[in-house]
């Protein structure tokens, strides 16, 4: 596997606190990979090291086999083409769902293409059109999540990161959501997700790692991993 | 009624200064989370960079006098920014209060060094003329100091709503993290703020300095106070409340002055704080969670 990011022993402490020990795992083009985990596992941790917005203890990161994730700046790895869908949503509420989107766009090069595809996205989300100029922090949470897919994809990234996709949205909406995941990869994007609706995120992956306690405990083919029991220690955190 | 009419003009000259000042203060601390103790006194320095290009050079004009103001309350903004403000950003609030602190501390008793304790004449570089506009009568320097005010503060509110740095500028207010992550480069646009509300404060000092005529070290004392206070009625959430509360503040205390005594004038923005944070605490427009 040619791996377009790589990470390599992560580490990660808040303070003296360990969250994330010993953490390596990879994704290739065009693939969608899962990070299954409890609350407190050290998902949101994982993600938020790939992004810059925190400085692990040890490890390394790379972004196609060469650029070192770990030396730049989260607005340098947004740049590299990697974009965010952050754990529940983290809208700016007071801004309007059409400048949420425009600051998905922002820094980059070539403004028509950000128009275009903020054209796309409207199209695509019909009821974000009609509330393009509404108060972001006004929307029902299952529009808030389109936004924040929406924001993530303006910059036409080639790796999305997904913290928690479904979480908190109605059955109907979680559908919505998977089904979204399926047609971003299918444009070409990869996708790392954090979950913890393990069924369904195990039916769009092609791979799962199993995050227990910072640690990865499990990893393989998505269908595999469906069929271990290991997956259920990890979400009812009992014994085999 | 002529009475009324005259203090609500007097205090809409003053309250648009305090809004410059208190927008300086809003955008530090709404956007990088700083509260800058030494922005009245990049005002203070802007206003004596303005004095000495006035008197030194008395032909360069009201214009180029205010130049001057922007560029030395811009510099001291920038060497701040760069020395105290970003290596301390991101830890405690604690940690840049004090240090901005410290930095007003030093700018006031460094200017009472140079230029001495007590005020000095700020150079009257426009005519003195009163305009009538109906019942109400205007020095040509108040009007000017109020239109110079008004088209900052528009100038800012444009920059914020309607340009792409603008919105980023929102965008780190709000959720700092999530911008860097879709490539807002904070440390820069942290900066470049910094750089603006200085930049606005020198332009103000030289307008106050030619309404009243003087120039002093401690200057920034009272406005600094007052645009804090007007920070914290408003809430942090929207700049042009911070605006509009300045200039009430500014009016409320020109009626006390013309109505009941003008040595009770500086104690109304203590009121009006009292009162609104006793019911409303996060300000009148509401503040972000930090
Ligand atoms: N800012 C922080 N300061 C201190 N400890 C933190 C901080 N953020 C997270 N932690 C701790 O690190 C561990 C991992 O947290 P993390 O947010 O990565 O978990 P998660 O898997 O994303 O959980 P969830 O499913 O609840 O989002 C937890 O024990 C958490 O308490
Ligand atoms: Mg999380």
């Amino acid at each position: 596997m040619s791996a377009l990011l790589e990470v390599e022993d992560l580490a990660v402490s808040y303070g003296a606190v360990p969250a994330v020990e010993g953490v390596s795992l990879a994704i290739a083009a065009g693939e969608i990979r899962v990070i299954l985990g409890a609350n407190g596992a050290g998902k949101t941790t994982i993600i938020k090291s790939l992004l810059g917005l925190l400085r692990p203890r040890r490890g390394a990161i790379r972004f196609e086999g060469k650029t070192d994730l770990l030396r730049l700046k989260p607005h340098e790895i947004h740049r590299l083409g990697v974009a965010w869908v952050p754990e529940g949503r983290q809208l700016w509420n007071t801004l309007t769902v059409m400048d949420n989107l425009r600051l998905g766009g922002f820094g980059q090069k070539d403004d028509t293409r950000v128009e275009r595809q903020i054209r796309l996205m409207l199209e695509r989300f019909p009821r974000l059109g009609e509330r393009q100029d509404q108060i972001a922090g006004s929307l029902s949470g299952g529009e808030q999540q389109m936004v924040a897919i929406a924001r993530a994809l303006i910059s036409q990234p080639r790796l999305l990161l997904m913290d928690e996709p479904s979480l908190g949205l109605a059955p109907l909406v979680v559908r919505d959501v998977f089904q979204l995941v399926r047609e971003i990869n299918a444009a070409g994007i990869a996708v790392l997700m954090v979950e913890q609706n393990a069924r369904q995120a195990l039916k769009v992956a092609d791979w799962a790692y199993l995050l227990a306690t910072g640690r990865i405990v499990e990893s393989g083919p998505a269908a595999e991993i469906a069929g271990k029991e290991s997956v259920q220690v990890v979400f009812l955190g009992g014994h085999a | 009624m002529d009475l009324f009419l005259q203090q609500v003009a007097n205090g809409l000259v003053i309250g648009s200064t305090y809004a410059v000042v208190a927008i300086g203060f809003a955008l530090a601390f709404t956007v990088l989370r700083v509260i800058n103790f030494a922005h009245p006194d990049i005002f203070m320095v802007g206003m004596f960079t303005g004095l000495v290009a006035a008197t030194q050079y008395p032909v360069v004009g009201v214009g180029l006098v205010m130049l001057a103001g922007m560029l030395g309350a811009g510099a001291v903004g920038f060497v701040l920014e760069r020395t105290v403000i970003a290596p301390l950003r991101g830890r405690d609030v604690l940690m840049t209060l004090i240090g901005t602190l410290g930095v007003a501390i030093m700018l006031q008793n460094g200017m009472a060094l140079i230029a001495g304790p007590d005020p000095v004449a700020f150079p009257s570089l426009l005519p003195r003329r009163s305009i009538d506009i109906g019942p109400v009568a205007l020095t040509l320097r108040q009007i000017a100091n109020f239109a110079i005010c008004l088209l900052l503060l528009a100038l800012v509110s444009f920059y914020v709503r309607g340009t792409s740095y603008g919105r980023a500028t929102r965008a780190i207010a709000e959720r700092p993290d999530v911008a860097a992550a879709f490539g807002v480069n904070v440390g820069r646009i942290c900066q470049f703020t910094i750089l603006l509300a200085s930049l606005m404060a020198g332009a103000a000092a030289v307008s106050v300095g030619m309404l009243y005529g003087s120039a002093s070290a401690f200057v920034g004392l009272l406005y600094g106070l007052k645009a804090f206070i007007c920070m914290l009625v408003a809430g942090n959430r929207y700049f042009e409340g911070v605006m509009v509360v300045a200039i009430a503040i500014g009016i409320i205390e020109a009626l006390v002055t013309g109505y009941l005594s003008s040595s009770l004038r500086d104690a109304v923005a203590f009121f009006v704080m009292i009162g609104v944070l006793y019911y409303r605490p996060n300000g009148l427009f509401g503040s972000y969670s930090s």
